[in-house]
């Protein structure tokens, strides 16, 4: 009995498994997503260098210490650097300009210039080099007298600035205000790119620290009393542990734990759904090319079923497999590649892979998944004698398939509302709508009586689909109607 | 127990539409036996409920002693009318696979299947894939499959459908094969040449009904002699023999049936006399000229009940 339900799942399998399709299949989803990084990173390498001027009209040295103020952490950076021994022969210069160094931590503001100096005599692209300088590596500040502005008078100045703008010298300028400390109303920033907002925010809140400290001064607060009226108040973020019941500190993982499920999901929908489509054209193809009733004077359409819908779910289970196999890898070889990824979905899919838990929950989701469609879709492929036919009876469970698509973002945000528990309980969605929620992470109980719930399914809907299977399979002409179809669910 | 396969009284009906009727038959062990009948007259219902595919709505069937061909299905061979194969597959994998399926293991099949295919002459294909053969080859694979495991029953639903004459004789010496081996074939066709070359029983179905079935003397025994007629000329003339009742006429050859008490022999005369006579018979009828009659006369008799009604 047992012995032809694996031959005919042992062929099955091995016809899947020589064609190029498969094989297609089974790399094109770590390639693609390999593309997608490195294209990824590749664009934040080609990202151009911005250059950037401005125009102070005040008459102080605002410009200067604004330029200070805004490459601070790339010079607090060096000097850290510079504090420790190195044998980077440019920083050894840095350290000798530096003398003592301190504690090397805080740079005192004499060191401070000290760097400022040393910095504006570096190329930035060499400075880039050294150290991970988030400023130097993205803007550049070059001096007006640099760009062959002429006019002395202001207004033929900006017209001449904007001329270079428009020309794409400078991605923009900034104008600083006469009296900073009264009024910020006359400061502008004029750029032809305004979507990227970056530079000016990036700016802006330098300028802000700068003139808040200004005032400070001018109305004689103490500098640590002003710091601690300014300062934010900031929620410590605890969790409570689902098994402890006690709280506990939330790292940075949090994030991964939102956006690794909902990355998952995605392949996991895309696996189901691909492969349990395999099943749809194998079974139509067996009914187009009339094996079927050779098949049935040796197997019985039970038989026939199971081998068909086992053979697949190999298939499936090998493509998975790779995949789970690439995913595993690539997150040990990742790093060495790409750098630092923490932040962002693909760090977070990263994290999340080096977590054991999320693939093997993967691995049993598919399983779950695609045998609660296989049922469905085999029974549709039963019925139809071409994949046209078939379209029509699909398009209901290609509606319920955008479910857990839809709510996949929502659910990633809300593990444990509502409606995630609710698309946990209804077993079409159960794989899918935990998958989303490993990150909550659901409660035990809810795990085992959502399995429960969906095992129960898979067997109800297999009987049903083997009753439609047996009948099906040897119909020709037109597929028949609902109706007709639960008349065969009702009998034995 | 001599018998391998009784029919008792077997009806299906698909909806209002009952494709076979009350039908009777026994087929004797070792024997070839043919199925006749038009298209849609219910040999493949008949067929595929042996094959336990259908299950009759009434009646008996018995199969190798078993009422459920399911119980001896590894020892029944079947070739259904639509044929298929896998088209991606290779030819002896194809075959091999088919014995595997009837219970035989890997190695056993493998072998036979080469073995098979090299001696019916598809030896240069054993490892080329199915998409590739002719209609004519892909029936032969797909024969050579339903025998592999050396079934003691056969069952061939028109199996010379489609096959030019050099795959007509393989298939022919694949049926004789089997009967020299002692097993039992039965297979439906259009062809009664085949038929009446090939079967020691015929039977006949007609729009669900059987209409005869026996050994071909038996069928034959007691229906009007007719003359086989080869000819050269113009056949046309042959409509105004004196005395003719029914001719059926092919421009070469004729069969003809003359009105009871007519002379033969004045018949031969009158025929030498308007058409170049190459071979002149007197004989017992044709299976053609039985299964177009029992046609007719079928269909006169629903007419003449549908009328009375």
């Amino acid at each position: 009995m047992a012995n032809k339900t694996l031959l005919v799942a042992q062929r099955e399998y091995l016809e899947n498994v020589r064609t190029k399709t498969f094989w297609i299949g089974i790399l094109i989803v770590p390639l693609l997503i390999g593309a997608m990084v490195g294209a990824t990173a590749l664009l934040e390498k080609l990202k151009q260098v911005q250059r950037y001027t401005v125009v102070d009209l005040g008459p102080g040295d605002l410009l200067e210490r604004a330029e200070r103020e805004f490459r601070s952490g790339d010079a607090k950076l060096l000097f850290q650097l510079a504090a420790k021994a190195t044998n980077d022969p440019r920083l050894a210069a840095l350290q000798q300009k530096l003398g003592a160094t301190g504690d090397g931590k805080e740079p005192s503001g004499e060191q401070l210039l000290a760097v400022f100096e040393w910095m504006q005599q570096q190329d930035p692209a060499l400075l880039a080099k050294i150290a991970d300088v988030q400023t130097a590596k993205q803007y550049t500040y070059v001096p007006i007298a640099e760009l062959g502005i002429t006019a002395t008078e202001p207004d033929a100045r900006l017209q001449q600035l904007n001329q270079r703008v428009q020309a794409g010298d400078v991605f923009g300028y900034f104008v600083l205000g006469a009296d900073p400390e009264q009024t910020t109303s006359d400061f502008r920033y004029v750029s032809n790119n305004l979507t990227d907002g970056a530079l000016r925010s990036a700016y802006e809140n330098t300028l802000t620290r700068l003139v808040q400290k200004e005032r400070i001064a001018k109305a004689g607060i103490p500098p640590k009393v002003a710091e601690h009226i300014q300062r934010r108040v900031e929620f410590q973020k605890l969790q409570v542990d689902a098994t402890t019941g006690a709280t506990t500190d939330v790292k940075n993982e949090n994030v991964i734990d939102k956006w690794a499920p909902v990355g998952f999901v995605y392949f996991l929908w895309m696996a189901i759904f691909s492969i349990a489509n395999l099943l749809l054209t194998s079974t139509i193809e067996e009914k187009g090319n009339r094996t079927i009733e050779v098949l049935l004077s040796s197997v019985s359409p039970h038989q026939l079923m199971q081998g068909k819908i086992w053979g697949i779910a190999a298939t499936g289970l090998t493509i998975v497999g790779t995949w789970v196999g690439f995913g595993a890898l690539s997150a040990w070889l990742a790093p060495m590649f790409l750098g630092d990824t923490s932040g962002g979905m693909i760090g977070a899919l990263l994290t999340a892979l080096r977590n054991g838990g999320y693939l093997f929950a993967f691995v049993v989701y598919f399983l779950g998944g695609y045998l609660l469609y296989a049922a469905v879709l085999v029974a549709i492929g039963s019925v139809c004698n071409t994949l046209k036919e078939a379209q029509n009876l699909m398009q209901p469970v290609m509606m319920i398939l955008m479910v857990p698509l839809l709510a996949m973002m929502f659910i990633g945000q809300e593990p444990n509302g509502l409606v995630a528990k609710v698309l946990s309980f209804i077993p079409l969605f159960t794989p899918f709508a935990m998958m989303n929620r490993a990150g909550g992470p659901p409660q035990t109980w809810e795990y085992i009586a959502t399995t429960i719930l969906l095992i129960a399914t898979i067997w109800f809907f297999m009987r049903a689909a083997g009753k439609v299977f047996r009948v099906g399979v040897l119909m020709t002409g037109n597929p028949p109607k609902l109706r007709e179809i639960l008349g065969w669910l009702r009998q034995s | 127990m001599n018998h391998a396969l009784t029919l008792h009284g077997v009806t299906k009906r698909f909806g209002s539409f009952t494709a076979v009727s009350n039908l009777s038959l026994e087929v004797p062990k070792g024997c070839i036996y043919g199925f006749l009948g038009q298209n849609g007259a219910g040999k493949t219902t008949t067929i595929r409920m042996v094959m336990s595919i259908f299950h009759p709505d009434e009646g008996r069937i018995s199969v190798l002693g078993h009422a459920d061909a399911q119980e001896v299905k590894d020892r029944l061979g079947y070739l259904p009318e639509e044929k298929g194969l896998y088209k991606k597959m290779k030819t002896a994998e194809i075959v091999a696979y088919f014995g595997k399926l009837k219970g035989m293991d890997s190695r056993t099949a493998n072998n036979k299947a080469r073995e098979l295919l090299t001696r019916y002459g598809l030896g240069d294909w054993l490892d080329k894939k199915c998409e590739a053969m002719s209609k004519g080859m892909g029936q032969k694979v797909q024969v050579l499959g339903s025998i592999i495991h050396e079934p003691e029953l056969v069952i061939l639903d028109e199996p010379f459908s489609g096959l030019d004459p050099v795959n007509r004789d393989t298939m022919r010496d694949i049926i004789l094969d089997m009967k020299r081996q002692g097993r039992t074939v039965i297979f439906s066709t259009h062809g009664m040449e085949q038929a009446e070359q090939l079967c020691d029983y015929v039977m006949m179905i007609h729009k669900s009904k059987l209409q005869f079935a026996g050994t071909l003397s038996e069928i034959k025994k007691g229906r009007d002699l007719g003359i086989q007629l080869d000819y050269d000329g113009d056949g046309r003339v042959l409509a105004q023999l004196p005395g003719l009742s029914r001719i059926n006429d092919n421009g070469k050859h004729a069969e003809i049936y003359l009105q009871v008490g007519t002379d033969p022999q004045r018949a031969l005369r009158w025929l030498l006399d308007h058409v170049t006579v190459k071979r002149f018979d007197y004989r017992e009828p044709s299976l053609h000229e039985i299964f177009v009659r029992t046609v007719d006369e079928a269909n006169q008799k629903l007419t003449a009940t549908a009328e009375a009604r």
